[in-house]
């Protein structure tokens, strides 16, 4: 089975949902846009992707877009093949804790990961200057909640119980390029259970290969 | 209430923005909520105690009868799903897959592309200053330009439906109304703009809402 994303291999979000998408067994055709050009901020796209942002979704006459909202449609469609993402819609209780574990990732994962992201990679890429005080405000701001994730860990595997969910992969893209900065933060002795959450899920082969094809 | 309701604790304070988004959407439920003050002053949130239910320290969480769940939006979004049948509908019908994933788009439209530089400035133009910080204006700058370009995205998409996900309301526009009133007492005519003015008549549907006014007058 196939899915038509317009994005970009080596783009955070794009990443994240070609994982989703390798984890339900599912082949990605990412077709690439203009990116000199603007292609995003043109009309045509704003009418579809009204932020000016990657990536979308296309199936038939359907377009969806938000990368995470992408990536539960696919987990859900999809709920019988390839890695089980989601509950049973029907089970309250665990439809409730996988929603606090993909609220958590977004409250008090992402906007820190994606911040050291944004100063010592995109900056730089960009020609332009790291600003070391937001940079040193993130990772400490992140090292704080790397202790609410170790309170997590110490008693379940993954962020939603027992087994691997979408908050988990949602992770990956971000935290990938903040491990790269501040690598003593994932592998921290002091934090043995959010270090061995973070070792199961970014060595998963399905993570492996969007890395490969991200170069 | 109408279906026997379980005593639903919500553990926070009456001013908290999310414990106020729980709070509107409990009552357009038509829900009863059992505020369960926690002492911030006093660092209750802090304590080991309190840590065994929220791991990150923070408010609110929410005990429904030995069930206890946290994060503000999965709080809402549990208590939608369990009183489907009362109160204002607030999510898509669980069996029609494309209207879900429209929902799902909405609800990361408000967590992705309003919520950071909502809560950003907020923070910067309110928060600081009430803890005797500083305002960093450059920050302030940054979320005030972020959120206006984010509007613009907004209004494209209300010029074509009435609400976030389509012509009703659902959560992500009512997750939206705590710090879009915190940004409306910073910036009165935020969401006035000239240049937007479906923003303008979503804002006024979202904000005038009984519910949302009554949360307003519990936490003055």
């Amino acid at each position: 089975m196939s899915t038509t994303v317009h994005g970009a291999h080596m783009a955070a979000c794009t990443q994240l949902v070609k994982v989703v998408a390798y984890e339900k067994d599912l082949k990605v055709d990412v077709i690439g846009f203009d990116f000199a050009g603007a292609e995003h901020k043109s009309a045509a796209w704003l009418e579809i992707q009204p932020f000016g942002q990657i990536p979308y979704l296309e199936e038939d006459d359907f377009k969806l877009y938000e990368s995470r909202a992408i990536a539960r449609y696919l987990a859900t469609k999809y709920a019988e093949q390839g890695v089980k993402l989601l509950p049973d819609p029907k089970d309250l209780k665990a439809m409730a804790l996988a929603d606090q574990s993909m609220s958590v990732e977004m409250s008090n994962f992402y906007p820190y990961v994606s911040g050291i992201a944004y100063q010592a990679v995109f900056m730089p890429r960009f020609g332009k200057e790291t600003d070391q005080v937001a940079l040193e405000k993130h990772r400490s701001d992140l090292k704080g909640k790397i202790d609410g994730f170790e309170r997590i860990f110490a008693k379940q595997d993954y962020l939603g119980g027992k087994s691997i969910g979408l908050a988990d992969l949602y992770c990956l893209p971000y935290g990938t390029m903040a491990e790269k900065v501040f690598p003593e933060l994932f592998n921290d002795p002091a934090k043995p259970n959010f270090a061995r959450w973070w070792k199961a899920v970014s060595t998963r082969p399905t993570w492996k290969r969007v890395l490969e094809e991200s170069n | 209430m109408s279906e026997s309701q379980s005593i639903l604790k919500l553990y926070g304070t009456d001013r908290s923005t999310c414990c106020q988004r729980v709070k509107v959407v409990a009552y357009e439920k038509e829900l009863d909520l059992s505020l369960e003050a926690v002492d911030m002053m006093g660092k209750e949130h802090k304590q080991d105690a309190y840590l065994a239910k929220q791991p990150f320290g923070q408010i609110p969480y929410l005990d429904d009868n030995g069930f206890t769940l946290f994060q503000s939006r999965a709080i809402c979004r549990y208590i939608a799903m369990k009183y489907p049948n009362q109160g204002t509908k607030l999510l898509p019908d669980a069996s029609d897959i494309k209207a879900v994933s429209i929902f799902e788009q909405a609800i990361n439209i408000e967590q992705a592309d309003f919520d950071p530089n909502a809560s950003g400035l907020t923070m910067q133009k309110l928060f600081l200053p009430k803890r005797g910080g500083k305002t960093d204006e450059e920050q302030l700058k940054k979320h005030v330009d972020g959120l206006r370009m984010k509007l613009d995205g907004f209004e494209r998409i209300l010029s074509k439906q009435k609400y976030l996900s389509g012509d009703e309301i659902s959560l992500a526009d009512l997750f939206a109304l705590p710090y879009g009133t915190k940004v409306e007492i910073c910036y009165p005519d935020f969401f006035h703009d000239s240049s937007r003015p479906n923003v303008r008549r979503w804002w006024d549907a979202i904000s005038n809402r009984q519910s949302w006014k009554r949360v307003l007058v519990e936490a003055e």
